[in-house]
């Protein structure tokens, strides 16, 4: 549909919407453009329906909405406070995953000769040199540390009270 | 409550909490009776006339206070916190069309009491023929001629309460009363009739 307003349109509307008599000119030009006329149709209905009453129904109670406001006020400002607390806890997991990594990285080959005491001697004697260890073990290791650091650090963080 | 503020235009009414300035106050409880008295019931029905519900008037009307109270203002005239309070109430009825069937309620059926029943029954009616008509428009609709033609509200301020831009509310708003002049000619209220 296109957009084609009667140029009249506007005064004829604003004069229709308070009731008012048409000027001369504007009710001559009503009479002869039946998308203003239209248009007042629906104007004046508006003005009827809004005059009528509405249901007899009682409104709420402002002193529970008063109420509500303020308890909603008081949540919002004690999640506002707390945000920076949940945000730390984050950096801490962080945090912990970084050490892990650095002390990993720094005890490497002193981890991998106490894993190599350890290891079963059949699990060591696969690799050739015998201070070095299989890439069985390693891979163990490796995964075993990750899920020990990753279980602590989890528990911690549950301790904290952040997300599981 | 938060989420809703930001889609908000505050205009020169309310401010946001966080860049309040001096001047900006949050209501207190006396100033909040007094608004409420003054502009709960106009609102309630034009929220009824939307949602075609008790319940969801309700809880719009509610929502509505609700996200004033928390806005610190910047204003206290009444007909800019009238303005304000339609635009809020006009955001949360969107909200609730956009939530879907998920949470809003059927509307109800309309009865001579609930269309606003007059002592003579053909007054009666007449009424009840009128809101059926209006809830045969689209939601959009309803808030857009509402807003534009009884409660007075500019194109800009009808844009920023229904999301739209400015310009498109003038052919909104030609196109809605083309469509409401179109069913009230169906059902007999011709140009030049009175409904």
């Amino acid at each position: 549909m296109t957009f084609r307003a009667c140029s009249q349109e506007p005064d004829i509307l604003a004069a229709a919407a308070d009731g008012r008599a048409l000027p001369a000119p504007l009710a001559a030009h009503l009479a002869s453009c039946p998308s203003c006329r239209e248009q007042v149709v629906a104007v004046t209905f508006l003005r009827v329906l809004a005059a009528a009453p509405v249901a007899s129904h009682p409104l709420p109670d402002p002193s529970v909405i008063w109420w509500k406001a303020q308890l909603t006020r008081r949540w919002q400002a004690e999640r506002a406070a707390s945000a920076p607390i949940e945000r730390m806890r984050w950096v801490e997991l962080a945090a912990g995953f970084a050490s892990l990594a650095v002390f990993l990285a720094w005890q490497w080959q002193g981890l991998l000769n106490l894993a190599a005491r350890v290891v079963p001697a059949g699990v060591a004697a696969a690799s050739s040199a015998p201070q070095v260890l299989s890439p069985t073990a390693l891979m163990l290791i490796t995964i075993g540390t990750a899920s020990v650091g990753a279980m602590i650090l989890a528990a911690l963080h549950r301790r904290l009270g952040g997300a599981p | 409550m938060a989420e809703h503020a930001a889609t908000l235009d505050a205009g020169d009414v309310g401010a946001q909490e966080a860049d309040a300035g001096a001047s900006a106050e949050l209501l207190n409880e006396t100033e909040f009776q007094d608004l409420y008295r003054l502009h709960a019931r106009p609102l309630w029905a034009y929220l009824y006339r939307l949602t075609g519900n008790t319940a969801d008037a309700d809880d719009l009307l509610q929502e509505a206070f609700c996200r004033m109270l928390a806005t610190r203002l910047t204003t206290r005239e009444d007909g800019q916190l009238r303005a304000y309070l339609f635009r809020v109430a006009t955001n949360a009825a969107t909200d609730l069309w956009r939530r879907g069937g998920r949470t809003r309620r059927r509307e109800e059926p309309l009865t001579d009491e609930s269309a606003g029943a007059v002592h003579d029954r053909e007054g009666a009616a007449l009424k009840l023929d009128m809101a059926r008509t209006f809830r045969d428009l689209q939601p959009q609709e309803r808030m857009l001629l509402w807003l534009a033609h009884v409660e007075g509200s500019e194109h800009r301020e009808i844009a920023s309460a229904l999301g739209l831009r400015a310009a498109s509310v003038p052919v909104l708003l030609f196109r809605a009363r083309r469509k409401l002049a179109g069913l009230l000619r169906k059902k007999g209220y011709g140009p030049g009739e009175r409904p």
